[in-house]
């Protein structure tokens, strides 16, 4: 008797079986698959120019900063004031990138087709905040990482300076934090990516512009506390008196910053504003 | 088996009420939605998906509470909007692995689902360029096949004809034919237009103005009435006043007579009336009922 071997390929309609994943699972997909979108993979090379000469920008500090400790045996840029000097930077890369993450869903209506899902209002935009956290976050630091890796390894004369680096990896998630926060509320306002990057390097010019003018001005008529106060407009300024009050590091700028835990709690309403305004955008664009 | 049921199922927003105590079932296979525009299919869809509360009453889909099991009901249901929803910077591809993802598939199956699904959907190489230069038919298969790419139980098609050509709506209805037919997989499909779904639909539901007009299988709507359609060359008005004088039902639409059965007579008297008055006859066929019928008659 011959064995039949031969197989019929059936190339009609196969249902699916395997595994179906909960809710947990598509919000972890999608941050993710943002988390890319941010930096341009998965997308065309002219996606991906900005995002990483952005990260090549940020890298310098921290590669010349070696280069200083190897050559000089002198300690370069301090760790907590990284984000204070590069401040410029991060608000480029998240008026540049917030928008992505959230005016093309709007302005194409791809989100009733997330809504179809299991996914809710809350897991897209926690999926999305997640995303442009991350991505601030791996851009304050993977060079101060590095900075770090590197002291270690060139061995300076004295104790390295884990503290503060350690301090200024908080403040980077702080940092990441409060501006995602910002960027994807004042973005989701509009479906327009080109509106939405405007907005958004509108508020930091504005806010670092109306801190610095107050800052000048009170100083220089002797009003010093009020002084401080002003500096904390500027969204940066703010997460370095947070890291100043918390980690007792020298303030990045200026005398310092009114002391107690004041700074900590304004950020902390900040960032429950934008978050506020983010879902009830969201759940107003899920209604309709 | 009934795969939804609705139970005086009222939605009323600040300024109109977009459905009315309606309750309707609906089982296995494909089941047409038909409704004018605003008539409330799209509100319907809403709240089966346990996307929009309803004002009062029940809705239920595959056994589950829409008002309560909403994500689950939305893990095992696909939807097809009306509205375009395509992002025109990602490939086909990508976007349906993306979006089998977020219905809870595991990366890999996600890609071979989406990968088949678009070969039966009709999408072969093109699925790899940006969705932006897609034609209007191309986009309708990338929509449809978002919506089945999780093997749903059941579908929801709104309004997936729209702004098709006629090549391009006959190759859609086709489509959900077998989506009904070869797949398993029931579906819902709405349209304002009444003509195309008779061709796909086992049943027909018909709302208006957010209340059940007529709910019944396609054969009962067809066989409401038995008519002929009569064409010839010429001489269609001496031909009518000539039935009529018999006694038919008679009927001048545009090129065409429609004359009603009353018995097999009638059949003898058309094809007499055609031979009397010497004329060429071009076709007579058996005219089923249309579904736009339902409207001229008083709600059933």
């Amino acid at each position: 008797m011959t064995e039949h071997t031969a197989i019929i390929h059936d190339i009609g309609y196969r249902h699916y079986e395997g595994p179906r994943l909960g809710r947990g699972n598509a919000a972890r997909a999608l941050a993710l698959h943002s988390l890319r979108g941010v930096f341009g993979l998965g997308r065309t090379t002219r996606a991906k120019i900005i995002p990483f000469l952005l990260a090549a920008i940020m890298m310098l500090p921290a590669v010349v900063s070696i280069a200083v400790m190897a050559l000089a045996k002198q300690s370069g840029i301090g760790y907590p004031s990284y984000a204070v000097a590069m401040q410029a930077v991060l608000a480029i890369f998240l008026a540049s990138q917030a928008p992505y993450l959230v005016a093309p869903d709007l302005r194409y209506r791809v989100l009733p087709l997330y809504l179809s899902r299991p996914v809710t209002v809350l897991d897209y935009v926690g999926a999305k905040l997640a995303a442009m956290t991350a991505a601030l976050f791996l851009l304050l630091a993977v060079p101060l990482t590095v900075m770090y890796v590197g002291e270690l390894l060139v061995d300076l004369p004295g104790p390295p300076h884990t503290r503060d680096y350690i301090a200024s990896v908080v403040s980077a998630l702080l940092v990441a934090l409060l501006l995602a926060s910002i960027g994807l509320a004042l973005a989701s306002f509009t479906p327009r990516r080109g509106l939405g990057v405007a907005s958004v390097i509108a508020f930091y010019l504005f806010t670092s512009a109306v801190s610095g003018v107050f800052f000048a001005v009170l100083s220089a008529n002797g009003h010093e506390i009020a002084a401080r106060w002003a500096l904390l407009i500027n969204p940066i300024f703010l997460v370095d008196s947070v890291q100043v009050a918390l980690f007792g590091t020298a303030p990045s700028t200026g005398e310092g910053y009114p002391a107690g835990p004041w700074s900590a709690l304004i950020l902390l309403a900040v960032i429950a504003l934008a978050l506020t305004a983010l879902v009830s955008r969201y759940r107003k664009a899920a209604s309709s | 088996m009934t795969i939804l049921a609705t139970e005086g199922l009222t939605k009323r927003f600040p300024r109109v009420t977009a459905l009315d105590r309606l309750s309707i079932t609906v089982g296995t296979g494909v089941t047409g939605l038909v409704g004018a525009n605003g008539a409330g299919k799209s509100t319907l869809i809403k709240i089966l998906l346990g996307l929009l509360p309803a004002t009062s009453g029940r809705a239920e889909v595959l056994g589950m509470d829409a008002a309560t099991r909403g994500p689950e009901i939305r893990r095992v249901v696909g939807y097809m909007p009306e509205h375009e929803c395509l992002p025109p910077d990602v490939s086909a591809t990508e976007f349906v692995v993306h979006m089998a993802q977020m219905s809870g598939l595991p990366r890999t199956a996600a890609r071979e689902r989406a990968a088949d699904i678009l070969r039966h959907v009709g999408l072969h190489e093109e699925r790899y360029r940006p969705i932006g230069g897609y034609s209007t038919g191309m986009r309708q298969r990338v929509k449809l096949a978002q919506a089945l790419v999780h093997d749903p139980r059941l579908v929801f098609l709104d309004e997936p004809t729209n702004g098709l050509d006629p090549q391009g709506r006959d190759d859609m209805l086709a489509l959900i034919r077998r989506v009904g037919t070869e797949f398993g997989i029931s579906v819902l499909v709405t349209s304002h237009l009444l003509g195309e779904l008779e061709r796909v639909c086992d049943h027909v539901i018909v709302i208006d103005g957010g209340t059940l007009l007529r709910s019944s299988a396609i054969g009962e709507f067809t066989q409401a009435t038995q008519a002929i359609a009569v064409e010839v060359e010429e001489g269609l008005e001496p031909l009518a006043a000539r039935l009529a004088e018999l006694g038919e039902a008679v009927a001048v639409q545009g090129r065409v007579l429609t004359v009603q059965v009353r018995s097999e007579s009638t059949f003898d008297a058309v094809r007499d009336a055609v031979c009397d008055l010497d004329l060429n006859l071009v076709r007579l066929e058996q005219r089923r009922g249309r579904i736009e019928d339902v409207f001229k008659e008083p709600a059933a």
